[in-house]
């Protein structure tokens, strides 16, 4: 699908992966990196970067493919460190740093092995070598410095050092160019430092050639060379920056789909029951690198959309209104009483506000059944009527109901939830808040993992539970869920609202 | 480059030196009120002897675990292989003759092996694992010793008077400490143990085989604890005790701790007991010449442990830790 | 924020079921085991007297060990029961001539005092809970020390004694006291509410605070409820020796710990139970038993204690939820 030029250092061809011989998480995708080039590539969560990503740097094995080195057919890389010797190297989102170490000491971390003579170290080559790596990238920072000294970008800019630093110490040939995977470099970083780690990129392209991995698609389209768009586990789009004009909508649609932009569902039943009532007022919310001056009214059965990229505030907003991050500045009042800051998530359950985090393994129980995962935010309706002791006929049908509802696959409601898969995990995770039912319920990627014939179970849930007049707030990667749940959509970007349209106005946008 | 006025270069090196070490400050404090308090008890050469004496047994003790607790894990199980490896010389010296003595640092070995495996592979947390390996040598020790203290013969030459004054066993320790500070901060194996112990996901991402380095530090530590033992087992006259006494177990983890090593790990080390050891054993010390009741000295450690273990736990604002 | 990839339904492997039924299965099998070797070992075992004094052995221990099941199953470890245990037993002896059985209540304020310590250190001060409980231990064994001053005192409050001694049925009433709490504590454990949300502490913290629960509140009244049962433990243990010097060394923590594990309750958390300790500590003060009758020292059984304390411990772990182990 994409030509190699000639200048090309590797390319793969056809790399198919399933897991447990059922889920095609890639199927027959082909990328080529050229020298002193930033590639970009983008899907959905779920689309088969993280998955392609791992393949390059020799954490997963794939079922088919082929790989070429300056046009030789090479094997797959069995394990990070031969990927390493053939030039590759991964940044990794989060977790990639050890806070305790010395930046020298970081930079050779895991590499010491050429610094090592029976066992000692060779401290003075290392910071000589490590001073010389820094000024060659131009980071802003002192050998020995702790790595938690350091703002964030310029921990990421340590690790993209010691990526390609990796590079020269373990590769086998002399002129050998790295490749550095980027998984999402900026999604720790606030608004500002963004910036700055990509001009540093940017300068860094005459050394190396970048894979940038993200679904943030304006820093996508402003700082790479090419593009291929994944989804579903397919390489279904490639943009070459330097001779297309691409624009936002045009990646949008090749992400999502273009046919499920065009999808419209049952529209009528979302406009009746908003009442006039308020439950929650937001006022001037701030919080210093995350949001700034959020203000909005969520009234009663009413359900707002927080529309905008990865990073640009949307989760922060959520986690605060949740109770896992305290605000700096504003006001939070949920029906009618004005709220502190730093309030932890029980507090504001009992003040009526319910929290999807999107994430089952935080949220479930998986060694509970699915009974007991349900009711573990309902056990006010299973107790007994006049002891307050659990009533496990109560529970079960409860779960039996919900299982019923959402259509969950299961053999029983007694089934540990280790058992099911990822998409009924899910369910059972999102269904217990939809027993809740909460005056507002927060819900963030509630249909991730699902696929779209089960969504429609979802969507009717969410409905009904709108009709009973709970409020909610949505986050989702999936535009076409905001024009099926939302009354209103607020655009978010940077940290601020810029527009906030209703249902009509956003399907046109979106449709463009 | 100018060459910084000598006169301001020693304070601020000073006041550098205390903001790596706060517990200096604690040890002077100590020291000053001890002295001002029970002069001619406190500034003695015996008394100084003991301190020593005393220092060298709880350092020997602690150094082992100072290294597992960087990884953010504990090791308990160095009294138990100092009261096994005891007996077993007695009991193996009919056989073994004075080869006897190395059973102690095999045993030593052996244990860290056994207890690193079972913690990094079966994922048992380490405090219960290394306190149930204690208490089950502990009772071996009795069972073998028939509830009677065991004396060995022939090894006085370990502790024989080398310096005059100076304890054979305080210079046998200069050695292994610095042995364990040389491993913590001048090897892979001493960055590695940092890294698990600062950010353990991290280090996995970075290639170190986290398994490996978790087994290898409690081995190490299981090691030192033998070796130590050894020296300490002739420090007190080639015998062991056969009852547990808890409190040996609990001193060299306040030592630790006092230190100013994090129970999270990631940070503190060899080279940071020391200066907990020695503060510990001062107070102590201290407490034991005045006329403070006895059990009033068990009351106070249980309280020092807690308030330091409450101090690491949130760090003190300031101090840089390494 | 890391999605996870899409999975089908796995179907149970053999080594699944195993995994998943050895705590059940396992602690009974061993139990039968166990009384069928004594058995054959020395008839006399399971004769009557033989019985009473195995049930005096497990009585005050099963009360102590349903405390610390709580404290497991939340996921945590409470190193300080013993010395509750033998402090509220040493304020019995030594107030009962003066106070009579007011000492009780004295007894059980003094244990949930230092449980309220634990767990303050613990959920408030962030301290491991080990070392917060070993530093109450000692701080305890410190004060029982000082009070006790080394004599040996008498009980002779004879209704204090008859607490645990009058026969009902031709057992000691203690028995029924340890039976009745182990089914309360069951029942705590399995239909309160309170019940329900320490084992979601247990089984995974995050999903707990996500769930709305308390994390602090619960974490405290836990450590409470484990050392007021430590300290009942001790009432009714000096009730029934009737004076003396408490004989449990700190080590006695593990015997305890190991009836915990035994009866599969996991050190993971989220699993297990009061009903399933009831079985440990049958399999442990029986095994003891049997070990006293073989003739073993007291050093064997602390071996063999410890040896099921590290294997039931192991064996328990349910290695599928556990990323980081310390």
């Amino acid at each position: 699908m994409v030509m190699a030029m000639n200048d090309s250092i590797m390319e793969i061809k056809g790399v198919s992966k399933t897991f447990d011989g059922i889920v095609h998480a890639l199927d027959d995708v082909s990328i080529a990196i050229n020298k002193n080039e930033i590639v970009g590539v983008v899907g959905e969560n779920g689309a088969g970067k993280s998955t392609l990503m791992k393949i390059l740097v020799g954490v997963y094995s794939p079922d088919n493919g082929e790989w070429y080195y300056r046009g030789k057919k090479i094997p797959f890389p069995k394990n990070p460190k031969e990927a390493v010797k053939r030039g590759i190297s991964i940044v990794y989102q989060e977790k990639g740093v050890v806070p305790c170490l010395k930046v020298y000491q970081f930079l050779f971390l895991g590499h010491e092995d050429k610094y090592v003579r029976l066992s000692r170290l060779n401290i003075n080559k290392m910071k000589k070598y490590a001073r010389d790596i820094l000024e060659e990238f131009h980071v802003k920072c002192n050998i020995e410095n702790f790595m938690y000294e350091l703002p964030l970008s310029t921990q990421k800019m340590v690790e993209i050092a010691r990526a390609i630093l990796g590079v020269r110490l373990e590769h086998e040939e002399d002129d050998i160019t790295s490749v550095i995977i980027l998984d999402e470099p900026t999604a720790p970083l606030t608004i500002e430092e963004r910036r700055e780690l990509f001009g540093e990129i940017l300068d860094m392209k005459k050394n190396a050639s970048f894979i940038f991995v993200s679904h943030i698609i304006p820093e996508v389209m402003e700082f790479t060379d090419r593009v291929h768009v994944l989804r579903d586990g397919k390489m279904i789009a490639h943009y070459d920056l330097s001779k297309e004009k691409v624009t936002e909508e045009d990646f949008f649609k090749a992400i999502v789909g273009k046919e499920s932009v065009e999808y419209i569902y049952k529209q009528a039943e979302i406009k009746e029951f908003v009442s006039e009532e308020t439950v929650l007022t937001v006022k001037n919310l701030t919080k210093r690198g995350c949001y700034y001056d959020i203000s909005f009214d969520l009234h009663k059965g009413e359900c707002i959309g927080i529309f905008g990229p990865t990073g640009s505030g949307k989760s922060e907003i959520i986690n605060t209104i949740a109770g896992l991050m305290n605000f700096e500045n504003g006001s939070l009042v949920v029906k009618g009483k004005e709220v502190k800051a730093n309030e932890p998530p029980h507090v504001r359950l009992t003040r009526g506000i319910g929290y999807f985090s999107g994430e089952t393994g935080k949220e479930l129980f998986l060694n509970w059944p699915i009974t007991k995962n349900i009711s573990i935010v309902n056990i006010k309706k299973i107790l007994r009527k006049f002891i307050p002791v659990l009533n496990f006929t109560a529970e079960k049908k409860m779960a039996e109901r919900i299982v019923k509802q959402l259509r969950i696959k299961t053999p029983s409601v007694n089934a540990e939830c280790y058992a099911l898969s990822g998409g009924s995990k899910q369910k059972v995770s999102v269904g217990k808040w939809f027993e809740r039912s909460p005056a507002i319920l927060l819900l963030e990627d509630p249909t991730i993992g699902i696929d779209v014939g089960a969504r429609d179970d979802i969507y009717e849930t969410t409905l009904e539970t709108k009709k009973k007049g709970i409020s909610m707030i949505l986050i989702s990667d999936d535009p076409k869920e905001y024009s099926i749940l939302c009354d209103k959509i607020m655009f978010i970007k940077h940290g601020r609202i810029q527009k906030v349209i209703n249902n009509e106005k956003f399907k046109q946008e979106v449709t463009k | 480059m100018k060459t910084p006025d000598r006169k301001k270069l020693i304070p601020s090196i000073i006041i550098q030196t205390i903001k790596i070490y706060p517990v200096i400050l604690i040890l002077i404090a100590f020291v000053v009120i001890f002295s001002s308090l029970y002069p001619e008890k406190f500034l003695t050469s015996l008394n100084l002897t003991t301190i020593l004496r005393q220092f060298v047994t709880l350092m020997l003790f602690a150094v082992g675990p100072s290294i597992v607790v960087v990884t953010g894990s504990l090791d308990l199980s160095y009294v138990g292989i100092w009261m096994l490896g005891g007996i077993l010389v007695w009991f193996l010296k009919p056989i073994l003759g004075m080869y006897s003595i190395l059973v102690i640092p095999v045993l030593g070995l052996a244990t860290g092996f056994l207890n690193g495996i079972i913690h990094a592979k079966a994922k048992m947390p380490s405090f219960i694992l290394t306190l149930s390996l204690l208490v089950i040598y502990s009772g071996l020790t009795a069972t073998i010793a028939g509830g009677i203290p065991r004396t060995v013969k022939g090894y006085d030459f370990i502790t024989a008077d080398f310096i005059h004054g100076i304890p054979t066993a305080f210079l046998w320790t200069i050695p292994i400490i610095i042995v364990a500070i040389y491993i913590m901060k001048r090897t892979r194996i001493g960055i590695y143990l940092y890294s698990i112990g600062s950010n353990e996901e991290g280090a996995r991402l970075a290639g170190i085989n986290v398994d490996k380095y978790k087994i290898l530090a409690f081995t190490i530590s299981g090691l030192f604890s033998g070796i130590g033992s050894v020296i300490i087992f002739q420090h007190q006259g080639g015998s062991v005790p056969v009852v547990l006494n808890l409190n040996t177990v609990v001193y060299p983890l306040v030592a630790i701790v006092l230190g100013g090593t994090l129970l999270v790990g990631g940070s503190g080390g060899p080279h940071r007991t020391i200066l907990g050891a020695l503060t510990f054993t001062v107070l102590i010390r201290g407490l034991i010449i005045s006329f403070l009741d006895p059990t009033m000295i068990q009351l106070i450690v249980g309280l020092l442990l807690i308030v330091s273990i409450v101090v690491g736990s949130r760090g003190v604002k300031g101090v840089t830790v390494t | 924020m890391k999605r996870s990839e899409k999975i089908m339904v796995r179907r149970p492997l053999p080594s699944e079921w195993l995994r998943k039924n050895i705590s059940t299965i396992g602690p009974v099998v061993a139990a039968i085991v166990i009384i069928g070797i004594f058995q054959m070992i020395n008839p006399v075992f399971l004769k009557y007297q033989g019985i009473i004094t195995l049930v005096y052995a497990m009585s005050y221990f099963l009360i102590a060990a349903c405390g610390l099941t709580f404290v497991i199953m939340m996921g945590s470890f409470d190193f300080s029961v013993v010395s509750i245990l033998k402090l509220s037993a040493l304020i019995c002896v030594l107030y009962v001539d003066r106070l009579g059985l007011l000492v009780i209540p004295l007894a059980l304020l003094v244990s949930v005092g230092f449980g309220f310590i634990n767990g303050i250190l613990f959920a408030k001060l962030k301290v491991p809970s080990f070392m917060a409980t070993l530093g109450v231990s000692i701080v305890v064994e410190g004060i029982g020390l000082y009070l006790s001053k080394g004599f040996l005192h008498i009980v002779t409050n004879e209704t204090f004694k008859a607490l645990t001694v009058t026969f009902i049925a031709g057992l000691p009433s203690i028995f029924y006291w340890a039976i009745g709490i182990c089914l309360i504590c069951t029942l705590i454990a399995i239909i309160t509410p309170f019940g329900r949300r320490v084992y979601a502490i247990g089984g995974n913290p995050i999903g707990a605070v996500l769930s709305g629960i308390n994390l602090d509140k619960y974490r405290i009244y836990v450590f409470i409820l484990c050392s007021f049962l430590a300290g009942l433990a001790g009432v009714l243990y000096m009730s029934q020796l009737g004076g003396g010097s408490v004989e449990l060394g700190a080590d006695m923590s593990i015997p305890l710990f190991a009836s915990v594990v035994a009866g599969g309750t996991a050190l993971s958390g989220g699993v297990g139970g009061p009903h399933r300790t009831l079985l440990g500590v049958i399999i442990i003060t029986w095994i003891q038993a049997g070990m006293l009758m073989l003739g073993y020292d007291r050093g064997m059984q602390m071996v063999v204690f410890g040896a099921i304390a590290v294997v039931m411990g192991i064996a328990t772990i349910d290695r599928r939820g556990v990323k980081f182990v310390k």
